[in-house]
């Protein structure tokens, strides 16, 4: 195949550069650690390291802001699984279930787990990247507005599948999310919406909301009980996860890394949507679905696997249309630009050679990523080796800097503070706090995406029953939210016992 | 009704999980009228084809008052049970207070005196507060962590912590 011997090409060009090889490593190792803290992004790590790349060669300066993106979106998975910080959004989902293995004692399988799952969905999207690019490349022109409305709408369907023991208190924290999403600018008009004068509010405050609701509230309840407070946090187990239970995973990672392709693929969609979506697949998929949320493995593969194999998916949508996939590829579109290549359908033609040493690149910073976060995993796993009585005040202070970090605003630290409140009272009274992470990200999404798709048509709603994929997708979405809704009341009406009940404390 | 096993519990709720339920149920309700009411404020669209600022957030306000109401029925129908889960004490809840004042007072010293002082001290209440009460350890962990997380911020990542207002 023609492809392959360019990429055969690329990996003996890369061979004989091993500054690059150093360079892509040190961008893996930067991403990881960007990802794990709270408050950075990989879309954050890239900014801040692009000026770095003006003085080298192409292929180094792209190689290392490649390792920074991917490091970065799997590194948002240690802290979320060990303290329940999640690094990045996508590492949002991967809490909802990573922490819960993480106080059964199996913090080590989980973060093997999502080490893996990462690599092979990564892995599994860099090569569709370079084997079927110039294939996919048209399916990312047939999403305009309507389809990405409809897709805000699908990944917001899930809020039922992830309320946990009541659905009617998960749809609440959803739609409060949905109104908390309305704060700040409008987004067809510009004006103000519920921010009472304070310009901080223009934007939607998503990450200090989601440190607050899931690391300090969970720090708030350390102080709650003292026998607890001076014994270690968790043990980590085992690191790599048994291949029999791994092997049972794989139809997850599969599944999971299509869904993040295809995600990934559409402008707009990031690795925060598919990981959520693809936990919902999974869950839907799984034997046992009643074990997501209290620690199941599947869950943190499925959430893992769907984020990565997002990566490969914005990159092929900017490397073959100029068309940036999310924020990180908006970055690394200047970055290109910069180094004298024009993103677009003749970039392939005209710098073939380049292209296919940089997947050769990217293949091997995937490599370089397992390597290393397997090889990181019990240095980081000795974080849960401290007092929890050291332990929560450094999350506190991470949670402190980390949020400040983003907008070098202390008004964000306010915003995060009392979302930790909040997360305290709804973690006691079982409101999850996952339903409220999703609705912000995928609420502005869906209100965006509408009125303009309404717009576009003239003011006429039949966009939302006339183009395929917009109507495929709602009609998942409300199959997504009626299906949980309607077992749950004919198990109530039937009394069977171990499916899941709606249950109100 | 269903008499069958329930995940998390029974078919009834706790006394003090129904008075939870029914006290943020009618928060909420107070917080989506309010809002509802304040869209009241915002301009009409100027295109033609757009639903305008207030459509969203008066959906999104209609069906969470919606659901509130649904949990107030669901809990006052539920009969009462007794709690099993451990109390957690006013020990307990005296010491959230405490970790989460103390959170509130770092954010307010730190506009005064900078990240350093702020964060150091705050570590250091923290820890005395979990229950390490070291003279020594306290403070020197306090201030490790504080350098090891400003020389991360600051300095390898190239983002600037607050100095304080006193300081500048």
């Amino acid at each position: 195949m023609h492809e392959l011997g360019m990429l055969m090409n690329g990996v003996a060009t890369l061979a004989a550069n091993p500054m690059a090889l150093l360079l892509s490593l040190v961008g893996v190792a930067l991403g990881i650690v960007i990802g794990a803290l709270p408050g950075l992004t990989a879309t954050m790590g890239v900014a801040i390291l692009l000026p770095f790349t003006f003085g080298m060669d192409p292929v180094s300066g792209l190689l290392m802001i490649s390792g920074v993106f991917f490091g970065g979106v799997y590194g948002g998975s240690v802290t979320a699984i060990l303290l329940k910080i999640p690094g990045t959004p996508a590492a949002a989902a991967t809490a909802m279930d990573g922490f819960e293995l993480t106080k059964k004692g199996m913090a080590g399988v989980a973060l093997g787990t999502a080490t893996l799952s990462s690599f092979l969905g990564g892995m599994a999207s860099i090569l569709v990247l370079i084997f079927l690019a110039p294939v996919l490349a048209g399916f990312a022109l047939e999403f305009s507005a309507s389809e990405s409305f409809a897709l805000a709408v699908f990944g917001l369907s899930i809020i039922a599948s992830i309320s946990g023991k009541s659905v009617v208190k998960g749809l609440i924290a959803g739609f409060l999310g949905l109104l908390i999403a309305t704060v700040g600018m409008d987004p067809m008009g510009g004006f103000p919406r519920f921010t009472g004068g304070y310009t901080e509010l223009f934007n939607v405050p998503f990450i200090p909301v989601m440190i607050g609701l899931f690391a300090a509230a969970e720090a708030f309840k350390s102080f709650e009980d003292p026998k607890v407070r001076l014994g270690m946090a968790a043990a980590l187990g085992r690191i790599v996860p048994p291949w029999a239970t791994y092997k049972g995973l794989l139809g997850v990672v599969s599944r999971s890394s299509i869904l993040g392709i295809v995600i990934g693929i559409i402008p707009g969609a990031g690795s925060d949507i598919a990981a959520y979506v693809a936990y919902n697949e999974a869950r839907r998929f799984s034997k046992t679905p009643e074990n997501y949320g209290k620690g199941e493995l599947g869950g943190v593969a499925a959430c893992e696997a769907g984020a990565n194999g997002c990566t490969g998916g914005a990159l092929l949508t900017m490397l073959t249309l100029g068309i940036p996939g999310d924020a990180v590829t908006a970055v690394m579109l200047g970055a290109l630009t910069l180094q004298g290549l024009q993103p677009g359908p003749l970039l392939f033609k005209e710098h073939g050679d380049l292209v296919f040493t940089l997947f050769a690149g990217m293949i091997f910073c995937y490599v370089g990523m397992l390597v290393l976060g397997l090889g990181s995993l019990r240095f980081m796993g000795r974080i849960l080796q401290m007092p929890k009585s050291v332990l929560t005040p450094v999350i506190l202070a991470l949670c402190v800097v980390g949020t400040y970090a983003i907008n070098n605003s202390l008004f964000d630290i306010g915003i995060m503070l009392a979302a930790g409140v909040a997360g305290y009272f709804m973690q006691k009274w079982d409101f999850p706090a996952s339903p409220v992470v999703l609705a912000l990200i995928m609420g502005p999404m869906a209100e965006a995406n509408f009125r303009r798709a309404l717009s576009l048509s003239g003011g006429s709603y039949d966009f939302l029953y006339s183009r395929p994929i917009t109507a495929v997708l709602l009609t998942v979405a409300i199959l997504t939210l009626l299906l949980p809704l309607v077992k749950r009341w004919r198990a109530e009406r039937a009394g069977v016992s171990g499916g899941p009940v709606e249950a109100i404390k | 009704m269903s008499n069958a096993p329930v995940q998390g519990g029974g078919a009834g709720a706790p006394l003090s999980t129904k008075i939870a339920n029914l006290v943020i149920a009618v928060l909420l309700i107070a917080v989506a009228a309010a809002a509802i009411a304040s869209t009241g404020d915002f301009p009409k669209t100027m295109l033609a084809a757009d639903v305008g600022p207030a459509r969203f957030p008066i959906i999104h306000a209609s069906v969470l008052i919606v659901l509130c109401l649904i949990l107030i029925a669901n809990t006052l129908r539920m009969p009462t049970v007794a709690d099993d889960t451990p109390p957690v004490g006013v020990a307990g809840y005296a010491g959230v207070a405490l970790g989460i004042l103390a959170t509130a007072a770092c954010l307010y010293a730190m506009e005064y005196v900078g990240y350093a002082v702020a964060t150091v001290v705050y570590m250091a209440v923290l820890m005395w507060l979990m229950g390490q009460r070291s003279p020594l350890w306290n403070p020197v962990i306090a201030v490790v962590v504080t350098a090891v997380i400003y020389f991360t911020f600051q300095s390898a990542l190239q983002v600037p912590l607050p100095v304080g207002s006193l300081f500048e």
